[in-house]
């Protein structure tokens, strides 16, 4: 069996597994649903690790450490099972714990491809920054339910919305992908194609042996021998660092200019105060998220020309106008 | 350690686990109807689109793939602040986290 068609039909095995395991009220799909779809997802794993060894032993050279790619299935692995659970389990403070560990591993692929400073990167900003604003968000906003029992869940958060479809057209997507990416006609490192005085012709400043002598501990370059033995030492930090701020000085000011913009929208947009349902008896405009003091619920509602409009007019200009 | 690029087929692999990783993101995007969970995985899509950066870089031997990563990040910390936001305000509007609630915005 050629390795594309086997991707094909792992892609086919998963994405049954997949909608096997998603959250459904009521009855499953087929009885014992929940139990076969972690099945099916680990046969997949594994006859799909089978096949990609097989593909992977004969040839040797990887490129990786020896044991890179046993590092590589390990991680792999546990990335693509977390990530089935982020999409498939029914509360959200568990898929963001699981999105967690899918950041884990993903850290652990990259060290496999000696991004050292990638993986730390994203374990910090991922797996603390991002997921702990996530898990701000998920207390602020959660239900005053109790969500012991899954009969205590919320509909939206119990039922998949259109499942059959969204895993048979994310699954065409992928088989297309890996179509693509173990496509065989395609042998050869286009690096090695292109003559080196091309590259240097397109890009004078950062010629292919230039990014190698960076790299190799056998520089190509004879003209800066020194040079090329200080690159030995030179760490990832150190090549990122300094390929960030020569090649791209004024991405790196936009991107500060967008985080900042990004803040200041944020405080805007959690400040604006919504107007209150109609239904709701005065306190309730405000979440359990707002400041006590910015309350206007403190003021009398008719003092409010936020809360005297109807909330289909007030809606957007509760977000424009300052509170 | 002497580094050598990766193969090819090495590359397909990796490019394999940053294609699950995105086509998981869709589908967890479409069929989940909590808002804050539709955003992680958006968050799940940039991991399959870091991995594949970082496999890259590692492909063509420089450190491009890896630097682009850093803006990758940059944005997706702007994205959370600002989708995390636009959520709590959503919440407080209709206390609830169901995406469905919103439909009067297709116009």
């Amino acid at each position: 069996m050629t390795t594309p068609l086997a991707l094909y039909l792992a892609s086919v095995l998963g994405a049954a597994a997949l909608l096997l395991a998603m959250p459904r009220r009521g009855r499953p799909l087929v009885p014992l649903g929940t139990l076969l779809g972690p099945f099916l997802a680990a046969t997949t794993l594994g006859l799909l690790w089978l096949l990609l060894a097989k593909d992977w032993l004969t040839t040797g050279d990887t490129g990786l450490e020896p044991l890179g790619f046993a590092y590589y299935y390990v991680f792999g692995g546990i990335s693509l099972l977390a990530a089935g659970r982020v999409i498939t389990h029914p509360k959200p403070v568990y898929s963001a714990l699981w999105f967690i560990l899918v950041v884990v591993s993903s850290a652990g692929l990259m060290i496999t491809l000696s991004a050292e400073f990638m993986a730390l990167a994203m374990l910090i900003i991922y797996g603390g920054a991002i997921l702990v604003t996530y898990m701000f968000v998920i207390m602020l906003a959660s239900q005053s339910a109790p969500l012991d029992s899954a009969e205590a869940l919320p509909d939206y958060d119990g039922s998949a919305r259109e499942p059959v479809a969204a895993v048979a057209a994310g699954f065409l997507l992928l088989a297309v992908l890996l179509g693509v990416a173990f496509d065989p006609s395609i042998e050869r490192n286009p690096d090695a194609a292109v003559p080196a005085a091309e590259v240097a012709a397109l890009l004078p400043e950062r010629t292919a042996q230039g990014e190698s002598s960076w790299l190799t501990s056998t520089p190509t370059d004879p003209t800066s021998a020194e040079a090329a033995a200080q690159a030995v030492e030179v760490s990832n930090v150190e090549r990122i660092g300094v390929d960030l701020f020569t090649g791209n000085p004024l991405a790196i000011e936009l991107a500060g200019v967008i985080l900042l913009m990004a803040m200041i929208g944020a405080v805007v947009i959690a400040k604006a105060q919504p107007p209150s349902r109609s239904d709701d008896s005065g306190g309730m405009g405000a979440g359990p998220g707002a400041a006590p003091g910015a309350n206007p619920a403190d003021a009398p509602p008719s003092a409010d020309p936020l809360r005297a409009e109807p909330p289909e007019i007030g809606a957007m200009s509760a977000v424009e106008s300052p509170a | 350690m002497p580094e050598t690029a990766i193969s090819t087929l090495t590359l397909a692999h990796f490019l394999g686990i940053g294609a699950a990783l995105f086509a998981l993101g869709v589908i967890g995007f479409v069929t989940r109807r909590n808002l804050i969970v539709m955003f992680l995985c958006t968050e799940m899509m940039f991991q399959g689109v870091v991995v594949t950066l970082v496999a890259f870089a590692r492909f063509h031997m420089n450190t491009t793939g890896q630097t682009f990563v850093i803006f990758v990040l940059t944005i997706a910390a702007a994205e959370a602040a600002l989708a995390l936001a636009l959520v709590v305000l959503l919440f407080r509007r209709q206390r609830t986290l169901d995406a469905s609630a919103w439909t009067e915005l297709r116009g």
